[in-house]
């Protein structure tokens, strides 16, 4: 979905240079379409979180995926984008706009906002903009290369930077990433290259190019200047940004116990990065992903007991109360107040994709901890703690025992679920055996192998064959008489 | 004794197929090559051994038709069908014993199944599985401790325990077992 | 007899004598237009030469007399001809020409095959294998054909005891000359994969999977028919044995994944749908490729691969419930209704493959754990079986292992420069 928001806005670009829309590494590109029809979301809260980019995208995100909160969002994203130099955003937004105005018949759309206050597009805006844009790049410009003419190194580097964020603010990415790239050569401490190697990840995040943020997080880590000040203010600061996009570019890859892992090590007094994300989603995404993830030893020692993570759950009181609600084993409740903020995460362009796989997954992790320390356990019951018919909770034990994640059988005609145990004794016996026949089979094929390498036996192509012999690739013509009469 | 010998009679009969003049052995050889496999429950064998058999073989001898018919029910597993097919022909000297044999020996596996694979069953399924008569099988199910259910005619077989050859030599065999595994591993 | 002729005989009657069956192969290598030539008096050459002292010369005639196009009057004795000859010859001396004996061996099946009566020679060729053989894991070029007539011949057990033969050493075809000096691949692929469909006949999937995964493993710089049959029937063993298709070892030529896996798509389509443990799925693609599977006549075996999976669910089934009643079975696995669901049930438990007990009177099963297998003194006395088996093959790779290391080729190599095309150490790595 993410990507989608960006598909449009390169075929709408009209720059160039922007139509080499970075190849994605990630491969969720299904496009799901879906509506979301009663968040809970204060928009106005939620957009001043964020600024930049970050702000932009999830404004747009919400605005695909969410008709109720959609004309909102665009005044917002319009209004927003107005202080930037994007200018081709500009135009995309009031693309959109027309698209929701032209249908605003729809009386609830009408009712919340008055239709005069619907910004129209200001052609002038766009031609001075995109002037004062161009003036700004020559100018910038300029100054680059006489700084390189002076050779100076300090301030070439700045130069690429302040060009690089430049392009950012004219949403030209791939040449913003160029720029913060090359500035790359002109680091003369491990500081700037930590700040190079953020300023890389964040138009990495934004071309949702994963593998390039992992690779420059892990690059900023371990700058040797980095590593020796660890407890510096700033320093906090830069590492809670680093473990922050680590986080998300492992989320976004699917590798969700290991995102949670880097989220919780974020420090919220030093969570500065509106970026990117705000504390809400460091909260939101660590303690899902953890929920997800964790076994209940790691869940107590790494969630509920962490001191610094606590500070972030009282950020979100509703995941607070899920997270111990899991921990107290009262799944009921815990799966419906998930339910209640599902409608605000399908609105969240980061975790939207993986909210379907996350809650399946805590699901299973709350019925194999449920029955985790009973003998047996009426089924009955447990389809009441988990809101589930009897039969659709067989199903799901049936897949979790198939899995391997249950040991037990389900007695399925008294509705009883009994754990099983394994019969150590006879699985090593077999485990052995199976292996001996195996080596016995390798080693035979082994010994075949070494004879037919050693006679140089092989198929020769049938052109090289000197007497031309057709026979030679086809199967005896008497054979596929046996077979027909044997089937 | 037939039955003792039935192994070496077939490998007699295998070899005087193979050494038959124009690969064409007599229907006899035939006709008790292919109820000994019956007797075998080497259903796969039989099956080839009644496609090999020469058209003009079949069609002069019509008992080979009969005994590959029963083996056919064999291959369905259809046990009412196999008695049946057993008890309409009237068999040949050639192979009257053998599939005399074959029929206790079907009757015996049946046996075997329902005990293993039944903790209650109809005396009817009984009856047509064992192809004997309700009375007969009633007697033979008290007979073999087995309850019977004197108004429903629902029968409770009794697993036969397996025998435990006792657990005498525990250490030996782990003894064992980690020599193997430690054998495989290197 | 024509002159040509008595030369021959006299020749061969004189280096047969002193012994010199070095240039006799020569001088047999040169005279065989001479033999065709002469066709219509060989009967009275054979005549002429004795089956144990010239065996050489008899071969030869042989051979020519198979290669003459079919006439009434010769068709007739040339198999009792060539049926004297394999059980009276000198094995020595045919072990001297193996590719001649071989040729031999193969026109004597091809007519076999032609006059509609394989069943004759299944016994002769097994003879014939066994006096061109040094020890009995040697595969020489007559045990495919040996295999081609027992499956023509819907006869197996005579193959079975040769198949059942782990073969550790190939036969060199002919001794003399470089260029002959090659065991020709399509008779090592066409055993292979003959020998898979016997096992696959008499159902040893086991041994069938093994044999099909060394016909597709065959070292290959082109793409063999044989191997992509076996290719196809590989994927339906492994469905049918493991419910899974296996790896292929990593050593397989790469023709194999380039050419012949996209030549199997129908194959792959099966095994997927087999995945998904749907059988509407499965039937889906039965149905789709019906056609392709029957031009491979492997319909009837693809059929069976629907049947597993039914099993295999049940299967899978056993490991979740203690209990379940008939139609929740039947309705799980796909069955029409319960009757049907304790049919295969049934079978599956006459065949051990699992362990439960149906109550007619409820309508349910009870699946129960296997009973304690590894409790006997058998079990002790299966371990050291496979323990020794082990062992003996492990002797035997160091003894191979020793051979290579001593091996002055090999010494050469290991010192010098390396060189991709041997056989050497690297082939361990398999």
């Amino acid at each position: 979905m993410p990507l989608s928001v960006q598909n449009v806005m390169f075929q709408n670009a009209v720059e160039p240079m922007q139509v080499d829309a970075p190849p994605e590494d990630n491969d969720n590109n299904e496009e799901e379409t879906y509506i979301v029809e009663n968040p809970s979301l204060d928009l106005e809260v939620y957009a001043n979180s964020y600024i930049g980019l970050a702000k932009l995208y999830r404004l747009i995100f919400i605005i695909d995926h969410c008709p109720s909160l959609r004309l909102e969002a665009l005044k917002m994203a319009i209004s927003y984008v107005m202080i930037t130099y994007n200018v081709n955003l500009y135009q995309v937004l009031h693309q959109k706009l027309a698209e929701v105005t032209s249908n605003s018949s729809i009386p609830d759309v009408a009712a919340q906002s008055t239709s005069q206050d619907v910004p129209t597009i200001d052609s002038m805006w766009i031609e001075t903009r995109s002037k004062k844009a161009a003036l700004k790049l020559e100018k910038l410009d300029n100054d680059l290369k006489n700084y390189k003419s002076n050779s100076i190194k300090e301030s070439i580097r700045r130069g690429h930077d302040d060009l690089g964020d430049h392009y950012l603010d004219c949403g030209d990415l791939s040449n913003a990433l160029k720029c913060y790239s090359r500035s790359r050569d002109y680091c003369t401490s491990g500081k700037h290259v930590v700040n190079m190697c953020v300023n890389v990840i964040k138009v990495s995040v934004y071309l949702q190019n994963w593998s390039h943020v992992l690779s420059y997080v892990s690059k900023a880590e371990n700058t040797p200047d980095f590593v020796e000040s660890q407890t510096k203010d700033t320093n906090l600061l830069t590492s809670t940004k680093l473990k922050c996009a680590a986080g998300l570019a492992e989320l976004a890859t699917k590798k969700y116990k290991s995102a949670a892992k880097h989220f919780l090590q974020a420090n919220l007094d030093h969570c500065d990065f509106p970026e990117l994300m705000s504390a809400n989603n460091v909260a939101m995404y660590g303690g899902l992903c953890a929920l997800a993830t964790f076994d209940r030893h790691e869940l107590q020692k790494n969630v509920i007991f962490s001191s610094s993570f606590k500070l972030f759950l009282e950020l979100e009181p509703q995941l607070r109360d899920i997270i111990f609600k899991f921990y107290e084993s009262k799944y009921a409740s815990c799966l419906k107040l998930l339910d209640e903020i599902k409608d605000n995460l399908l609105l969240d362009m980061y975790i939207a994709p993986h909210v379907n796989t996350l809650y399946t997954q805590i699901r299973n992790r709350a019925l194999i901890q449920y029955f985790s320390p009973y003998l047996s356990a009426d089924m009955h019951k447990m389809a009441t703690a988990f809101n589930r018919t009897v039969s659709a909770l067989e199903d799901e034990l049936m897949q979790l025992i198939l899995e391997g994640q249950i040991q037990a059988r389900i007695d399925s005609h008294n509705k009883i679920l009994f754990a099983k145990d394994v019969d150590q004794r006879s699985t090593t016996f077999e485990k052995s055996l199976q292996m001996g026949k195996e080596y016995q089979r390798r080693t035979r094929m082994l010994i075949l192998r070494a004879a037919v390498l050693k006679n140089k036996i092989h198929v020769k192509s049938p052109q090289r064959e000197t007497t031309g012999q057709t026979s030679e690739i086809t199967v005896a013509p008497g054979t596929s008489t046996v077979l027909a009469a044997r089937n | 004794m037939l039955m003792e010998n039935i192994n070496a009679l077939a490998e007699e009969l295998e070899k005087q197929e193979l050494e038959a003049v124009n690969g064409i052995a007599s229907p006899q050889t035939y006709e008790r090559l292919l109820a000994i496999y019956l007797y075998q429950n080497d259903l796969c064998n039989a099956k080839y051994l009644w496609r090999r058999i020469p058209p003009t073989v079949k069609a002069a001898t019509t008992e080979l038709g009969q005994i590959w018919a029963v083996a056919q029910h064999m291959w369905q597993r259809d046990f009412a069908a196999v008695y049946k097919a057993l008890n309409t022909v009237k068999w040949s000297d050639t192979v009257a014993e053998i599939m005399m044999l074959v029929q206790d020996k079907v009757r015996s596996r049946a046996v075997d199944l329902i005990s293993q694979a039944y903790s209650s069953i109809t005396l009817d399924t009984i009856a047509s599985m064992t192809g004997l008569t309700i009375e007969v099988v009633g007697g033979a199910c008290v007979e073999k401790g087995w309850h019977v259910e004197a108004d429903t005619h629902i029968v409770h077989p009794v697993r036969p325990k397996i025998e435990n050859s006792g657990h005498i030599s525990s250490e030996d065999q782990l003894f064992k077992l980690t020599d193997f595994v430690s054998f495989l591993e290197n | 007899m024509a002159s040509a002729l008595e030369q021959y005989v006299n020749t061969v009657r004189n280096l047969s004598s002193q012994g010199n069956y070095r240039e006799l192969c020569d001088y047999l290598g040169k005279s065989n237009e001479v033999l065709l030539k002469n066709a219509p008096h060989l009967d009275n050459v054979l005549e002429t030469l004795d089956l144990q002292q010239h065996s050489l010369g008899v071969l030869s005639v042989l051979c020519a007399k198979f290669n003459l196009p079919n006439s009434a009057n010769t068709a007739d004795n040339k198999f009792v001809q060539a049926q004297d000859f394999i059980n009276g010859c000198n094995g020595e001396q045919i072990r001297l020409v193996p590719d001649l004996f071989s040729e031999l061996c193969h026109s004597l099946t091809a007519y076999l095959i032609e006059q509609k009566q394989p069943m004759k020679g299944i016994l002769l060729l097994k003879k014939a294998i066994s006096k061109l053989q040094l020890y009995d894991s040697q595969l020489t070029l007559i045990h495919a054909d040996l295999c081609q007539l027992c499956l023509l011949a819907k006869c197996f057990k005579p193959a079975l005891q040769v198949l059942n033969v782990d073969i550790t050493g190939i036969c060199q075809e002919g001794s003399h000359g470089p260029n002959g000096a090659q065991f020709d691949a399509k008779y090592y692929l066409l055993y292979f994969y003959y020998g898979g469909m016997i096992y696959l006949a008499v159902r040893n999937l086991d041994r069938s999977l093994y044999f099909l995964e060394v016909a597709i493993t065959t070292p290959a710089h082109a793409v063999s028919h044989i191997m992509l049959e076996a290719y196809k029937k590989y994927i339906l063993v492994s469905l049918l044995l493991h419910g899974k298709v296996q790896m292929i070892p990593k050593y397989t030529s790469q023709v194999v994944n380039r050419f012949i896996k996209p030549l199997s798509q129908p194959y792959h389509d099966l095994a997927n749908a087999f995945a998904s443990n749907n059988s509407v799925e499965l039937n889906a693609v039965l149905n789709k490729h019906t056609e392709a599977f029957s031009r491979d006549h492997n319909l009837g075996l693809v059929k069976q691969v629907m049947t597993v999976m039914f099993k295999k669910n049940i299967q899978r089934l056993t490991k979740t419930f203690l209990t379940l009643s008939l139609s929740d079975v039947a309705s799980r696995v796909g069955l029409p209704g319960p009757a049907d669901a304790e049919r295969y049930i049934l079978h599956m438990i006459e065949d051990e493959q699992i362990y439960a007990t149906i109550n007619q009177k409820d309508g349910m099963v009870v699946f129960r754990d296997e009973p304690e297998k590894y409790g006997g003194p058998e079990v002790l006395k299966n371990l050291e079986t496979q323990l020794a088996l082990c062992m003996e093959l492990d002797r035997q790779i160091l003894a191979m292992d020793e051979e290579i290391q001593v091996n002055p080729q090999y010494v050469k190599k290991a010192s010098g420069m390396q060189d991709e095309e041997t056989p050497s150490k690297s082939t361990y790595a398999m």
